[in-house]
Order: structure tokens, then C-alpha cells, then sequence
């Protein structure tokens, strides 16, 4: 495949090296003045419509819930089996990185087939397969998409990864061997180690403080941990398979029934550790990188979890801090002031409570300016009542960002997904426009004075110390970090 | 046999469609200021999305004037008569919108998806600029720190940021392919706003342009829109050609370059072949696939699976209307000779020239051209994107269904063939990147 062709296998697998990211093309293409308003440009006021199709439901003998959405304007056809309980979050404090290794090596070997027929029989079919499970996250996927004309060929290669994986000796070497390199290689990457220093300090002792497999126990690991994570954790009543594209939802059902008999329900439950709560006192971490010409800067503290009722009012309130060009982070760090490239903020809201995060990569020279900045923003945000028109603009922003999501198949089903994963009503996504429409200026005041505190915020800084610490000092007791994650006695 | 078995255990069909060959419906049109327009209708969700290419690229660059066109990318959202200063993106965004544009060698293209209801914004928005950028000493100044601080993040502070600069640098006699498409500071600190307005003029004229939109909208309603917005804006005459000529490459090229950030080497093999749409470029695109396309190519297997010389390997022919490159890329095991993998893809190359591909790699080859072209098709946004290119690159926005044909026809034969034609010691670049020690720890 040509360059015009983006390597989509390789774009959604990131474990490996990214070939895609060294893409010549200089995108992007922001301004970084202050934006100008004529309001001369032809703008519609209605609110877009949002119909989402339902998905055909069934939930099999054997536990497993499946959501399939028709849809046949192109003949292809995507899977996406999401199994709770199997990822990191509820591996053994002991044991960081089986979660991971055991999803990687499914498709590695398997009763009846080697890692390289399956590649080869994956692109001989006209399909893609993987297998992942993150961390911070507490399911294991596996997703594989391909031709429908072929469906019935690669289908199977799906079942087999699923229910017979052999993890092979050889393959957890040469996985063990690249994992170590890829562990030190990221450590030359500053988001890397922003975002390692940055779940430690938020979520503390939950397992999602951990972003990546400790290497001594990868090193320890067997096959026989691997099987054994697999016999417990990959059990149909825990899992959502979701289905999306040209297919036919009766006959796959029927087929589903039967390739997936031998899939036994078990009594294992996807239980969460208790979830974190926000860091009473302000901390800094800074993370020496020397030579360094920017400082990447992450500050947050845990907030909500997806169920919480807050959620929608705080989606409100980040898009006007730092969701997008529009936002304030990103209007005052890069368009005033030109300190960096862009700025934003998130939230992170799963199964169990994360944290509201305000990032930024910024010119070393200009830390303490853009320090300066985001606590501004944070206080705004707290203390005045947003502006009728910007907050007209978040809210139309949020509902016309859904609508055009409906574009893809693969975001219909999510969204379905989602509704049975967080428990929410049937009805979450036809009501959601309405629910967004509905959030006041007092809604988004509440909610930034509830979650966004700067009083007990962590403060996670990348950079050249020789540089920066000074500044950072300003902020709190500094503890300083090598890249190698050693702490370095001040 | 294996397929055969397979097929058995699932008698019955999953599908229900007739999956025939693609047929993305579209319309060209010409305004009489020369503008192209393309319209491709598809209800399937209440959006759209337009794109505007331009026929300029880094390729148009003169020596000393490098990073022009790249610059103007960040020029054209810096306000025209009526959109003010950095509004095109906020009102895009407030829309619910998506936008970018992006510049390589071959061509510049601004995009935009939008809900169907936001047709006029997006056409109003492009013919504006189009019609009357504000080019001016504040904006060129402005501009010129937002693009020297994309060069310190992209090639300043990330590993590998310079090995493609160094790859096509070294490979390429040609000036237009040569010189990286950001451009060097030095050059962007001598822009003028004359040079700048002159580029404009030159570059951003209607019939130097392709529209294109696909997706929600009635296409009588919406050329009539695109009169009203884009026809009164006038013509220029036509800039110059590029000289694109690369003398054939006589001995082999070898770069060696220092990355401060890299933690592990990589190694770049390069080789100079035929511009994309020709018969040569199709095979090779087949035969970089087989070589590296992907875990069950023959160099990944071989170099990260059986010797594990390297942690990762890949591959691909990368598209210019002008002389393109084929490139392999492996990330050396610590420890590992970079001269033990060179020889690894050397020895697989040349297993090709002696032996050919199987009629398996090639079904596995088609197969995934098949997939990959469904997948890109599958947005309103990248169909608008390709049918501008193809109309850019070759006047032949049809290539957006008829290029996978051109691909499904290479044969074995024209595979082994360029292999043996192309994929020469003298036709070859070899850069190596190797880790920096950095001064402190």
C-alpha cells in the first residue's frame, strides 16, 4: 500500500513503532494571534438533528451481550469484542504487565495455528486482527475488521485467538525481548514521561497510576501466568461483542450461537478496586530532561467517574476551559501569547473515577509565563458565570460533534457500547442533545468550583531542570525525577 | 486447501449485498475562471465535507525560498475580508466541525467536515480566502513563530525528527524533492510580504484550485451555491512548471546522521523509483508491500521475528507526481550491527530478483489493497481529499475507483521485474541513524 493509503493496521495497533507518525506532511494550521470575530460568515443557528440508530441486541447462553449495527454502504465489516475484568486495572500488584502480554500474545499462536499463519491467513483474507488491553483501562479487546466477502474465512481466525491461544515459548521471548526495548525507548519520548509521572501522582495506589509493564516481572513471566490469566479473565458474561457494517444481524446471530458454544460462562465477576479520590495537598514532580527545548506540563486531580450526574455539566465546563481551538486554554496559551503549539484539557471519566487533566507542551522559556496562564484559566473558570455566547457556542459545538460522529459506523456502535458498559438508559443518546442544551452558566460555575481546584492540584512538569525548577518551586515542594523514573534526592 | 476447509465450515454467506466493484458516484465541473469542482452525494449521515486543493506544493519552491508553501498553510487561516484573524477555525470548531490542511511536496489542501446545515459556511469560508487573504508584515511575522516552533516540536525535541529530511535529502538531486517540506529557518526569516503576496497570487487562483465536496446535499443546489461564492473570484495566469528532472542515480548513497533523542539506530534503505500512476509504481507498491507491508512480510518476519535484529521493520512506496521513492526502515535490537540488518533486506530483495513471489503474497497483497482502499474510502472527509488529489496529481479524480483495479492487475511477473529494474545498488540510499549520547544524565 502506498503513502496515500495510511497503514491503518499499524496506526491502530501503536504498540508497534508508528512508521505513519514520520508522515513529511506538516499538518495543522492554527493561528496563534488572537481570534478576530466579523460574524459575516453564513452561520445556521438550528440545532442539527441527531438520530442514532438502535442496534439489534441478543445476549447468547453464554453471557456474552452483542450490539450489531447494519450498515451496507461499503462491504466491510468491523468486531469489536470487549472483555471487562481481563485488563490492567485488575491484574496483581505483582504482576504489571500480564494483562497486557496476555492480549498481545493472542494472536501470536494458537492450538492449531502459528503466529505467522495467522498474520498471513489475516491479510490473505482481506482482514486485520488485534488484540490489546491498555493501561488504565479494565478490559481486554479484540477487534478485527475486514472484507464481508470474506467474512466467513476470517471469522474463524477471530474464535480461534479468543478461545485457544497456545502462547508459545518462542513468541513470549521475542515478546519479552521487544517489550524491554520498547520500555526503554519510550523513555526518550517527554509525553511518555509526563503522562508516567502524571498517573502516579493522581491516582496513587489504583492500578491505573501504572502506564506501562514493570520490567522485572516481565522478564519473569511464563506461559503458564499467561494461560492462566486467560482461563479466568476471558469469560463471556463479562464481555460486549459489537458488530458493525455490512452483515446480515439474524444469520450473524445464528452464526455467532454457534461458533461461540464452546465459550463457557464462569462465576468470575469484573470487579473494581475502590476508586481513587483527589489528592488533598498540591504537589510538583518534575522530571529532568536535560537539553530539553520545551517543558511539557500536565496538571490535574481525580474527579468523576462516566455514571456520576455531574458528567454532563463537566463535558460543558471542559469544553469552555479546554476542549478544542475555541477553548480558553488554547485561545490564551497559543493564540495570545504564542508559548506553544497547543493547549487543552480533558477528563477522564470510566468505570471508575479519573482525573480532570490541563496539558501543554511549552518553550522552556516560556514556563513560568504559561504556568502563570493555566491557574488564571482554572480561577476564571471557578469565579465568573461563562459568557451567554460562549457557552451557546460550547453546547452547539458538543451536539453538532455528535451528529457528525454518526458519519461512522464503528462510533454508532461505540456509543451503543458505552450505554451497556456504563449502565446508562436505553435512552442516554436520543436525550443527550437535550441534556447538553439544558446546562447553565451556574451548572458550569458548580461543577469548575466542585472538580477544577488548583488548591490541591498535581503538577507534573517535563524538562530541563537547570531551567525550570526554580519556577516550579513557586508552585510547591518539587521532587525531581530522572528519565529513568529514579527519584533524585533534591 | 486451507481456504477450502474454511469455506466448508461456513456454508452459508454472511452478507447480503452484491459486493461488486466500488463505485463512488461523482461530478466534475468547470467554472469560468477555471476552477474545477467535483461533487459526490452520499445521505448516509447529516454532514458533509468539502476540500480545496491547490497545485502547489514544496516542489515549486525556489533555492532560498524554502517553507513558502508550507507557510502559507498557516497563512490562510490568518483572516481575509470578511473572516476575521484565526475565526475560520473557531467558527468550524463552534460548528461542530473538523478542519485541517496540510502541504506536501505535490500539493497544498484545506478541509473542512461540517453538519449538513453548514453548507454555505464552508463554501463561504474557502472562496473568502481564496478571494482576499490578508497578506501582511503582522501576519508573515506571526505565522513565521507558529511554523519555526512546529519545526523545534516536530524535529527539535522527538527522536527520529530529522531521518526523513535526511533520507530525501540525500536520495533526491532534484531540487523540488529535495529540500524538507518545512522549509529552514533561515530561509522563512527572509521571507518578504512581497514574496509572500506574490506566492499567493500566483499559487491560490481559481484555476490553479480543485473543490470537491461529498456528502449531505443536493449537487444542483450546491453548484449553484459555489457559483454565487467561488465564480466571481478571477483567474491568474498559469504558474510555471517545477523542474522535477532527477539524473539517473549512477553509485550507491550513504548518510550517516546523530539523534540525541533516539534511544535504539534505525536504518533507512531507499531506493529512486517511477512517479505514482504509472505501470512501474503499481508493481512496486505490490513488491514494497510483500518485502515489508505489514507482520507477515518477508523482511519483518525474517529481521524481527527469526534473527530479531531489529525491534520493528517496515516498508512503502512513497507517492510523488514526479520521481518517488520506495523505503525500508528497521529499528535496530541494542547491540545489534545496523550491517547484519542491511544485509537481512538486501538478502530478501534479492531472493525476489532470483525467485519472484508466490501467487499466495500476491492474493495477500491484493487482498489487503482491497481492504486498505475500502477503509479509506469509509469518510465523507478522505473521499473529498482523494478526489481533489487525483484531480491535482493527474486529472483523474476517476482513480479514486479505478486505482485499486491498477493495483489488482500487477502480476508476478511485472513484480519480479522491478524488483530487478529498480531495487539496484547503484539506484540505493542507506541512512543510519544512530542514538546520541546526551552530555548529562
Amino acid at each position: 500500500m502506498n503513502w496515500l493509503m495510511p497503514v491503518s493496521l499499524a496506526a491502530v495497533l501503536g504498540a508497534g513503532i508508528a512508521i505513519a507518525q514520520q508522515a513529511p506532511e506538516a499538518d495543522k494550521s492554527v493561528s496563534l494571534s488572537k481570534v478576530e470575530r466579523k460574524n459575516k460568515a453564513p452561520v445556521s443557528k438550528e440545532l442539527i438533528k441527531v438520530r442514532l440508530p438502535r442496534p439489534v441486541e441478543a445476549k447468547l447462553d453464554n453471557g456474552l451481550t452483542v450490539l450489531i449495527i447494519e450498515n451496507h454502504k461499503l462491504p466491510y465489516i468491523s468486531m469489536q469484542l470487549l472483555i471487562d475484568g481481563a485488563g490492567p486495572i485488575s491484574e496483581p500488584a505483582a504482576q504489571i504487565g500480564l494483562a497486557s502480554a496476555t492480549a498481545s500474545l493472542l494472536t501470536q499462536g494458537t492450538a492449531t495455528r502459528t503466529s505467522l499463519q495467522i498474520a498471513e491467513q489475516t491479510d490473505r483474507f482481506g482482514a486485520g486482527l488485534q488484540a490489546a488491553s491498555s493501561f488504565g483501562g479494565n478490559g481486554a479487546i479484540i477487534a478485527a475488521s475486514g472484507l464481508s466477502e470474506t467474512v466467513d474465512k476470517w471469522f474463524p481466525l477471530f474464535v480461534d485467538v479468543l478461545l485457544h491461544p497456545s502462547f508459545p515459548e518462542k513468541e513470549l521471548k521475542s515478546y519479552q525481548q521487544r517489550t524491554l526495548v520498547n520500555l526503554k525507548r519510550q523513555r526518550s519520548s517527554p509525553d511518555f514521561l509526563a503522562s508516567e509521572r502524571y498517573n502516579r501522582a493522581v491516582y496513587g495506589k489504583f492500578p491505573a497510576a501504572n502506564v506501562s509493564a514493570s520490567p522485572e516481572f516481565l522478564q519473569a513471566l511464563t506461559p503458564a501466568m499467561l494461560a492462566a490469566w486467560h482461563d479466568e479473565r476471558y469469560v463471556p458474561q463479562n464481555a460486549v461483542l459489537g458488530i458493525a457494517g455490512d452483515v446480515n444481524p439474524a444469520q450473524m446471530i445464528e452464526m455467532l450461537k454457534k461458533s461461540l458454544a464452546p465459550w463457557k460462562r464462569t462465576s468470575v465477576e469484573a470487579k473494581l478496586p475502590p476508586s481513587a479520590v483527589a489528592v488533598a495537598r498540591k504537589q510538583v514532580y518534575l522530571v529532568n530532561r536535560p537539553e530539553a527545548v520545551q517543558t511539557n506540563i500536565m496538571i490535574g486531580n481525580i474527579a468523576i467517574d462516566r455514571r456520576n450526574p455531574d458528567y454532563i455539566a463537566l463535558r460543558v465546563a471542559n469544553q469552555v476551559l479546554g476542549d478544542g481551538p475555541a477553548s480558553r486554554l488554547f485561545v490564551k496559551l497559543r493564540e495570545e501569547k504564542g508559548y506553544t503549539y497547543g493547549a487543552n484539557s480533558s477528563f477522564h471519566a470510566l468505570q471508575f473515577a479519573g482525573p480532570w487533566t490541563a496539558s501543554s507542551d511549552v518553550r522552556t522559556e516560556v514556563t513560568e509565563g504559561s504556568m502563570t496562564e493555566f491557574f488564571n484559566e482554572f480561577n476564571r473558570l471557578r469565579t465568573e458565570k461563562a459568557p451567554d455566547a460562549e457557552l451557546e457556542d460550547a453546547r452547539r459545538t458538543i451536539i453538532a460533534k455528535f451528529a457528525l460522529s454518526l458519519e461512522s459506523p464503528e462510533q454508532v456502535l461505540d456509543a451503543a457500547i458505552q450505554i451497556k458498559r456504563y449502565n446508562l438508559p436505553a435512552d442516554y443518546w436520543d436525550t443527550y442533545a437535550a441534556k447538553i442544551a439544558a446546562i447553565t452558566a451556574d451548572d458550569v460555575l458548580r461543577v469548575a468550583k466542585k472538580y477544577i481546584n488548583p488548591d490541591n492540584a498535581q503538577i507534573v512538569v517535563v524538562g530541563d531542570a537547570t531551567k525550570i525548577k526554580s519556577i516550579m518551586e513557586k508552585y510547591g515542594p518539587v521532587t525531581l525525577y530522572d528519565t529513568e523514573g529514579k527519584e533524585l534526592v533534591n | 486447501m486451507l481456504r477450502f476447509l474454511l469455506a466448508a465450515l461456513f456454508a452459508f454467506s454472511l452478507t447480503l449485498s452484491a459486493a461488486g466493484p466500488l463505485n463512488i458516484p461523482f461530478k466534475e465541473y468547470k467554472l469560468d475562471n477555471g476552477l474545477r469542482v467535483i461533487l459526490s452525494e452520499d445521505h448516509t449521515a447529516p454532514s458533509y465535507s468539502i476540500a480545496v486543493t491547490y497545485d502547489v506544493g514544496s516542489r515549486d519552491e525556489k533555492s532560498g525560498r524554502t517553507g513558502f508553501a508550507h507557510l502559507f498553510e498557516h497563512m490562510m487561516y490568518q483572516g481575509s475580508a470578511n473572516i476575521g484573524k484565526g475565526e475560520h477555525f473557531s467558527l468550524v470548531f463552534t460548528n461542530g466541525g473538523t478542519m485541517n490542511g496540510t502541504t506536501s511536496q505535490d500539493r497544498t489542501n484545506y478541509f473542512e467536515t461540517l453538519p449538513s446545515n453548514q453548507l454555505d459556511l464552508g463554501l463561504f469560508l474557502e472562496s473568502d480566502r481564496m478571494r482576499s487573504l490578508v497578506v501582511n508584515q503582522a501576519n508573515l511575522d506571526n505565522q513565521r513563530k507558529a511554523v519555526q516552533e512546529e519545526m523545534r516540536l516536530r524535529d527539535d525535541n522527538q527522536p527520529y525528527g530529522k531521518t526523513l529530511d535526511a533520507d530525501i535529502g540525500t536520495a533526491y538531486n532534484s531540487f523540488a524533492y529535495k529540500h524538507p517540506i518545512i522549509g529552514s529557518m533561515e530561509d522563512l526569516n527572509a521571507a518578504t510580504v512581497e514574496d509572500v503576496a506574490a506566492f499567493f497570487k500566483r499559487y491560490y487562483a481559481p484555476n490553479n484550485a480543485v473543490l470537491t465536496l461529498v456528502g449531505d446535499f443536493k449537487s444542483d443546489e450546491a453548484l449553484a451555491r459555489i457559483k454565487k461564492y467561488f465564480g466571481d473570484i478571477p483567474a491568474q495566469p498559469a504558474p510555471p512548471k517545477p523542474d522535477i528532472s532527477e539524473p539517473e542515480q549512477k553509485a550507491e548513497r550513504r548518510t550517516a546522521i546523530e539523534d540525541k533523542f533516539a534511544q535504539v539506530p534505525r536504518l533507512d534503505v531507499v531506493y529512486k523509483i517511477p512517479p505514482g500512476d504509472t505501470k512501474d509504481f503499481y508493481a512496486i507498491d505490490v513488491l514494497t508491500d510483500v518485502l515489508a507491508g505489514g507482520t507477515s512480510s518477508r523482511i519483518y518476519q525474517n529481521l524481527v521475528k527469526e534473527k530479531q535484529l531489529s525491534v520493528q521493520a517496515g516498508g512503502f512506496s512513497y507517492e510523488h507526481r514526479g520521481p518517488s521513492l520506495a523505503l525500508f526502515i528497521a529499528y535496530l535490537r541494542p547491540g545489534s550491527d545496523p550491517k547484519e540488518t542491511e544485509k537481512v533486506i538486501q538478502e530478501e530483495i534479492e531472493r525476489i530478483k532470483a525467485g519472484g513471489i508466490t501467487d499466495d503474497e500476491l492474493e495477500k497483497i491484493r487482498m489487503q489493497n482491497k481492504l486498505g482502499n475500502v477503509r479509506q474510502l469509509q469518510s465523507t472527509g478522505s473521499r473529498a481529499i482523494q478526489l481533489g488529489q487525483f484531480a491535482v496529481y493527474y486529472h483523474d479524480p476517476g482513480l479514486i475507483n479505478s486505482q485499486i483495479e491498477k493495483t489488482l492487475s500487477v502480476t508476478k511477473e511485472d513484480v519480479q521485474r522491478v524488483a530487478k529494474k529498480y531495487l539496484v545498488d547503484a539506484n540505493r540510499t542507506v541512512v543510519l541513524t544512530m542514538p546520541k549520547a546526551q552530555g548529562t544524565k
